[in-house]
């Protein structure tokens, strides 16, 4: 059925085609160049990726190392849960963080019922959305960024990047290079839905909070925004 | 979904009768405008961003047959089955098929106008499957056994009261009263969870294919769809063969006048890009999975004067800002479509016969085309299926001649100047004392619901002519 329904569709598609040359096709696609994106709220990276997080109803607590991410999400965790449990996935690079200097004690895997806070190491962070981005993988399980009731990525400053059309710039690179992943995932915030009367609820389906990491040498500025926001937003 | 587009005029005046409804999609009307507008304000490029998105657009439907193959050929070479069907019923029987080869019995289901517009859940339930809407508007009116009433917010037509009426009807709840709409919010999510981690086969739509890589995109802000896509064993990602871009860079591009003109945010919380199985040494993720793409006359709109329909990105603001969708909402469309885009779609898809009733749900405003993301004329379209329909003779005879005549009198401008001289000066004098008629002949659809204003005694033509002679006099 499927085979007669292909060709069928197709014979159709090319009658209304333009017929052009791939060549064609492809050097009329180049031309059209690429979308404009909005101006950032301000031009330095990190502060405006910290306020599009925080617009996006996330907290965010900068960090300039690897010691000091773990003692944040240590203090995130007794906030919240009076303890220092969370899932994190099979990372090299979260593997290799010392949970030891602020006991936090992570379980490596995929999250399940009855635990709920997940860790995940984003690969890139969208200064334009303030979006996280994420690819399945043995090291990044998909139900620890849609299952837990928190879930808090860490965003390595470097790994920051302007616009949308940058981000997929580095993605195509990792394709390339790693081969293609079965799902990648921007994340903007924790779960939300307005399908009751408008009303904005979080916690959907998936994390009722967000909380993001960011690691690397941040402007004291931007440092400023993060500790100066609401730590109970959602 | 079953269409009742042939009796659009019944459906509207039954749902303007139910003043709940009426009065919550008003103010749904000004509250979605105001965000929309806000949101397009406070980004300066968004007519260019419109622009572009909208030359991509036509290049990819020039060269439909080129970017649908590469996307086939990535998405296979991605590990996906790609499946074509010419309509609804090869659609839904693919679908179906899939999930009998796995003894699947529960279906999680993401939301997918497509699958609306097949009538696919009737039809797995028929075959004995448990499918089960998980994107809150959704969950809503199917347990309420009711159809989507726009197609961003299913549910936009019950109130929280109702809606919390229904879940204690359906749902176990002892002694909760689910007071506030978290905790409505709460108790859907509870149930769906169960539901999320028992289910074999996941559903979901798709907002974009893209040809260069084989990845679907999919935006929402509840995250259900990516629950949908990742924790069953088995993927089906439905959509339609006119949703394929050539690079991801145009999808996201796409999502910046989406999620805008949808819901006045910058962007959705969750963009994903899915193709193909769990790889390698993932613990995670689908087995298998599936895109089942569906022309259902898309390829014949391609090649019709009608292209441009095909360019809707479904955000819904030309609904929001209809006035007739604002009056009497999605159900009186009687089609899985409603608003201007509906009243364009809906007859195209099925027949001008079975709906010709839709293209004259317009006003002639034009604030659709002004909001339209995609930059579609929907007016000129809908006067175009107005005008198809006049000459299938398909409207009332009456309306018919009315129409004759009057394209008679706009031709004879002589003619159209004396007489309705004439009639305005009847009316004057008659509404002098009053100001106006609580009735009149021909107008009860506007008297039935406010007076008609006495017009003054000359009409525009005269005072034009009387000035133009004054000032030749001077």
């Amino acid at each position: 059925m499927s085979g007669s329904a292909r060709s069928e569709i197709f014979s159709r598609l090319r009658e209304a085609s333009r017929g052009e040359t791939e060549e064609n096709i492809q050097r009329e696609r180049l031309s059209l160049g690429s979308a404009p994106s909005p101006m950032p709220p301000t031009p330095e990276n990190c502060q405006a990726f910290i306020l599009n997080v925080l617009n996006n109803q996330g907290s965010v607590d900068c960090v300039s190392n690897r010691s000091e991410a773990v003692k944040a999400i240590a203090h995130y965790l007794y906030t919240h849960f009076h303890n220092y449990r969370l899932v994190a996935g099979n990372d090299p690079r979260l593997a290799a963080m010392p949970w030891r200097d602020a006991g936090v004690l992570p379980r490596f895997g995929s999250l399940e019922a009855g635990e709920p806070v997940a860790l995940s190491f984003a690969r890139l962070g969208v200064v334009e959305t303030g979006a996280v981005v994420t690819w399945t993988s043995k090291a990044n399980p998909a139900a620890n960024n849609f299952l837990p009731e928190h879930h808090i990525v860490l965003v390595d400053k470097n790994d920051l990047v302007p616009t949308m059309e940058q981000a997929w710039e580095r993605i195509n690179h990792a394709l390339e290079t790693t081969g293609r992943p079965r799902g990648i995932n921007f994340i903007a915030g924790p779960s939300s839905t307005a399908d009751i009367e408008g009303e904005l609820v979080y916690g959907a389906h998936g994390p009722h909070r967000w909380h993001v990491v960011l690691l690397g040498d941040i402007p004291v500025d931007a440092q400023n925004i993060a500790r100066a926001a609401p730590k109970d937003q959602s | 979904m079953e269409q009742h587009s042939d009796t659009f005029l019944d459906n509207a005046s039954e749902a303007l009768k139910n003043t709940g409804q009426a009065e919550r999609r008003d103010k749904i009307a000004l509250f979605a405008s105001q965000i929309r507008t806000a949101a397009i304000d406070s980004f300066e490029g968004f007519d260019d961003l419109r622009h572009h998105v909208k030359k991509i657009r036509q290049h990819s439907l020039d060269n439909l047959d080129y970017y649908l193959s590469q996307f086939e050929k990535e998405a296979v070479h991605n590990g996906n089955q790609v499946h074509f069907a010419r309509d609804s019923e090869e659609f839904n029987s693919l679908v179906l098929d899939i999930c009998q080869q796995h003894d699947a019995r529960r279906i999680a289901k993401g939301k997918s106008i497509v699958t609306e517009e097949t009538g696919l859940n009737s039809f797995l339930q028929s075959a004995g499957l448990n499918v089960m809407e998980t994107d809150l508007g959704e969950y809503i009116i199917q347990q309420a056994g009711e159809t989507p009433s726009h197609i961003v917010s299913p549910a936009l037509h019950k109130s929280a009261n109702e809606i919390r009426e229904l879940f204690q009807q359906k749902h176990d709840l002892g002694h909760r009263e689910l007071q506030k709409t978290s905790d409505l919010v709460a108790e859907a999510r509870n149930v769906l969870r169960e539901h999320f981690l028992q289910a074999e086969v996941g559903v979901i739509g798709a907002n974009a294919l893209i040809a260069e890589n084989g990845y679907s995109m999919l935006v929402t802000n509840e995250g259900n769809g990516d629950l949908c896509a990742n924790l069953p064993k088995v993927l089906i990602i439905c959509t339609t063969i006119d949703r394929v871009l050539p690079r991801a860079e145009d999808a996201t591009a796409m999502s910046r006048l989406l999620a805008r003109s949808a819901t006045g945010q910058p962007h959705s919380c969750y963009t994903s890009f899915y193709s193909g199985p769990r790889r390698e040494g993932e613990i995670d993720g689908p087995l298998e999975t599936h895109f089942v793409l569906l022309d259902n006359e898309r390829s014949n709109i391609l090649s019709s004067d009608y292209r441009e329909i095909l360019e809707c990105i479904r955000c819904g603001a030309c609904l929001n800002h209809c006035p007739i969708y604002t009056s009497v909402g999605g159900h009186a469309y009687g089609s899985a479509y409603s608003g201007p885009i509906g009243s364009v779609l809906t007859p195209l898809l099925t027949s001008l016969e079975q709906s010709h009733l839709l293209p004259n749900a317009c006003t002639s405003c034009g604030r659709c085309a002004e909001v339209c993301p995609a930059n579609i004329p929907l007016p000129d379209l809908l006067r175009d299926l107005r005008h198809e329909e006049g000459i299938k003779k398909l409207s009332a005879p009456r309306w018919r001649y009315g129409l004759k005549l009057h394209s008679w009198l706009a031709r004879h401008p002589s003619i159209y100047q004396t007489l309705t001289a004439t009639s305005i000066r009847i009316l004057h004098r008659l509404g002098r004392k009053r100001g106006g008629f609580s009735r009149l002949p021909f107008t009860s659809g506007w008297t039935s619901q406010r007076d008609f204003p006495a017009p003054q005694e000359n009409t525009f033509m005269q005072l034009y002519k009387a000035k133009m002679k004054q000032n030749n006099e001077r």
